[in-house]
């Protein structure tokens, strides 16, 4: 038998770290092309899935003779992941949710921008200075759209005077019918609002044992732990009734095509997702990535982020909800988006939105553990 | 080894007389280097990564070498890890005695018992979805058993009150035997096939009874087998990642799963290369088990 000799080498310290860079090598050769990235013609939008519809982008590629191309990622960490690791050059443009903005922010990775590049105001007054993507009274992103993030339950099951307060998911009605959505932070952060913890991510250790409490008291109540899929399936075919943690981004879609369900804000409030665009620090095309931001944010552009077949959004500009109304009505109805009705800026102004951000006083592992251990008990 | 390669070489076309010397082992070489190479590749040297992996660090969502055993103690003194192992441990023993036990009979009726037309049928029935996607199976149990699918609607329809199917230890082995049970039950047909027909004859014309001849005639004869697809269940169910997520959602995770959430918060590639390690371990005890099964059934006999 013929050992190959470098199994049969002492396996050293050094010999270890050079095993692991060689596989490390082969392992980046699957990475994001640089030389591809470098072309004039080509915007790099490092963005969550979906983003580089044609239906979004079209007109824009269109205008300006160029290609966007897309690097999807699915979630904060990854998108951190995958800008970690990428050469300088790799993007032009990156699409965050704000939680994350800091952390971008902090490791230099993203351009300060010019508020006066950007159609700032046209966003409701709430919006033109989002907390989170202003660091030290500099602009670093600007909003291109948002959502809520609630209680989402079966309208056959559920009178919505029955979901009124997260204490609905313990009662004994909702056994083995509470779905969750993978993801720790906005689970837990409901968790947290429910035990009345305002903000809900920022709590010291004695409250935040209490959420772990609170959380733990939910496993008899859980039917799974659902990716985003999932999270549809199992709403559609009856396996959960209650999710905390997801919003009409997930159910307004299901309930237009007939699944008896909807999200309401408890008394205890809901969080806020928000989106964002950014550019890219040492982008050779900060040019591109303005115009690409500044489209985004025009009506025209804002109305497409609204309308996307699969994924509905709320938007942040006046000017789009101006011109939904005037071209797509009825859309404008039923994403809650009217200047005249009952629209997604009550919730707001009432006071029982908090933003969605990372724990300040724990660390991101921290949080992780806990809902490992929710899930495996 | 290159001398011969050289000799033969020089030879050329006029082909080296099989008396040459090295030409024997000349062969074999040409024909099992790729295997070796490829092995070496893509087996070995991906392997040796992983287990160099386990010792690195991540700072900032990077992989950084290193070596600490800092992923080691995390891991395996992690309550989730533990428990994990357990239940996984525990579904894996339990879809392999379910499929050995269903397996068994099924393959025993095939083999004896039915016209030759129908057993070709059967064994085209099981080699089928062997070859179909089980993502898709899985999806249509989902449909099956969920609150709303077609038992449920069948039940209701006579009256009943709806059954809690889908999640739960019954629908994830439903879904695991979905992965193991054709393999299983396809080797056991071929060892039950392959038994010399004149044992069961000798065994019957001394006066046995049909439940002897399969106690003391049948199931010796294929003990190999049985281990073989015993062991191949556990491997399939115990690493399985398919039927915990979509038929339990996660409820509790198995082992894949954690490999999976290790990776999904905070880029723990080091950590999930841990559990990925200790997984493989417990598959080569299994795989050590059944070879001394076998051995030992060898020795009997």
């Amino acid at each position: 038998m013929n050992v190959p000799k470098f199994m049969s080498r002492d396996l050293s310290r050094r010999g270890f770290i050079k095993a692991g860079l060689a596989g490390a090598a082969v392992a980046a050769t699957s990475k994001w092309s640089l030389a591809q990235a470098q072309e004039p013609n080509v915007l790099n939008y490092l963005s969550w899935p979906g983003n580089a519809d044609p239906y979004l982008i079209a007109d824009f590629e269109k205008e300006h003779g160029v290609t966007v191309r897309i690097k999807e990622y699915v979630g904060g960490d990854q998108m951190l992941a995958v800008i970690n690791q990428s050469p300088p050059g790799s993007f032009d443009v990156v699409l965050a949710d704000a939680e994350y903005m800091h952390l971008l922010h902090e490791a230099d990775f993203i351009e300060e921008l010019d508020p006066a590049d950007y159609p700032l105001e046209d966003f409701f007054p709430e919006f033109q200075k989002f907390p989170l993507h202003w660091f030290d009274d500099k602009l670093y992103g600007v909003m291109t759209d948002f959502g809520y993030l609630g209680l989402s339950y079966n309208t056959d099951v559920y009178k919505p005077e029955e979901v009124q307060s997260y204490a609905a998911l313990w009662a004994e009605k909702a056994q083995g019918k509470v779905g969750f959505f993978d993801w720790y932070l906005p689970s837990m952060g409901s968790i947290s609002l429910a035990e009345g913890n305002r903000p809900p991510f920022d709590i010291d250790s004695e409250h935040f044992e209490a959420v772990k409490q609170k959380l733990f008291s939910l496993k008899p109540q859980a039917s799974g732990f659902y990716t985003i899929a999932d999270i549809f399936s199992s709403l559609t075919n009856g396996q959960t009734h209650l999710v905390p943690g997801i919003g009409e981004w997930i159910t307004l879609g299901l309930r237009l095509n007939g699944v008896p369900v909807d999200t309401i804000i408890p008394d205890e409030g809901g969080l806020q997702w928000t989106e964002s665009l950014s550019i890219v620090k040492g982008t050779p095309k900060a040019d591109l990535a303005r115009k690409f931001i500044q489209y985004t944010t025009s009506p025209e552009g804002q109305v497409k982020m609204a309308t996307k077949v699969d994924n509905k959004k709320s938007i942040p500009s006046m000017a789009g909800w101006r011109l939904l109304n005037e071209t797509m009505p009825t859309d404008a109805e039923i994403l809650r988006l009217t200047f005249d009705a009952p629209n997604v800026m009550d919730e707001y102004k009432a006071g029982k939105i908090a933003f969605r951000q990372l724990p300040s006083q724990q660390s991101i592992e921290d949080w992780n553990d806990v809902w490992s251990e929710f899930k495996s008990l | 080894m290159t001398d011969s390669i050289h000799v033969d070489g020089a030879t050329g076309s006029r082909r080296a007389p099989a008396s040459r010397v090295g030409s024997h082992s000349f062969m074999p070489v040409v024909l099992g280097a790729p295997v070796l190479i490829w092995q070496l590749v893509f087996f070995a040297a991906p392997l040796a990564f992983l287990l160099v992996v386990t010792f690195w660090k991540v700072a900032s969502f990077k992989l950084e070498p290193a070596f600490s055993f800092d992923n080691w103690t995390k891991v395996l003194l992690s309550g989730p890890y533990q428990k994990a192992l357990v239940y996984t441990a525990g579904t894996a023993s339990l879809a392999t005695l379910l499929t050995v036990l269903v397996a068994l009979p099924a393959a025993y009726t095939i083999a004896f018992r039915l016209s030759p037309k129908l057993r070709n049928l059967a064994v085209t029935c099981l080699i089928v979805p062997v070859f179909s996607s089980y993502l898709l199976r899985i999806y249509a149990w989902q449909i099956v058993l969920s609150p709303e699918g077609v038992i449920n609607s069948v039940f209701k329809g006579l009256g009943g009150a709806g059954l809690s199917l889908l999640g739960g230890q019954l629908a994830l082995q439903i879904g695991l035997l979905t992965l193991t049970l054709p393999v299983a039950i396809l080797v056991l047909v071929l060892a039950f096939s392959g038994i010399d027909r004149t044992l069961i004859e000798a065994a019957e014309n001394l006066g046995c009874r049909r439940s002897k001849v399969i106690v003391h005639v049948l199931l010796p004869s294929i003990r190999n087998a049985i281990v073989l697809a015993a062991s191949t269940a556990f491997i399939l169910s115990f690493g399985d990642y398919v039927s915990p997520l979509f038929m339990t959602g996660s409820n509790p995770p198995t082992l894949s799963i954690l490999i999976v959430d290790t990776v999904k918060s905070g880029s723990q590639w080091p950590r999930a290369s841990v559990i990925g390690i200790t997984m493989l371990a417990a598959l080569i005890l299994v795989f050590v088990a059944g070879q001394l099964l076998t051995r030992t059934g060898k020795g009997a006999q």
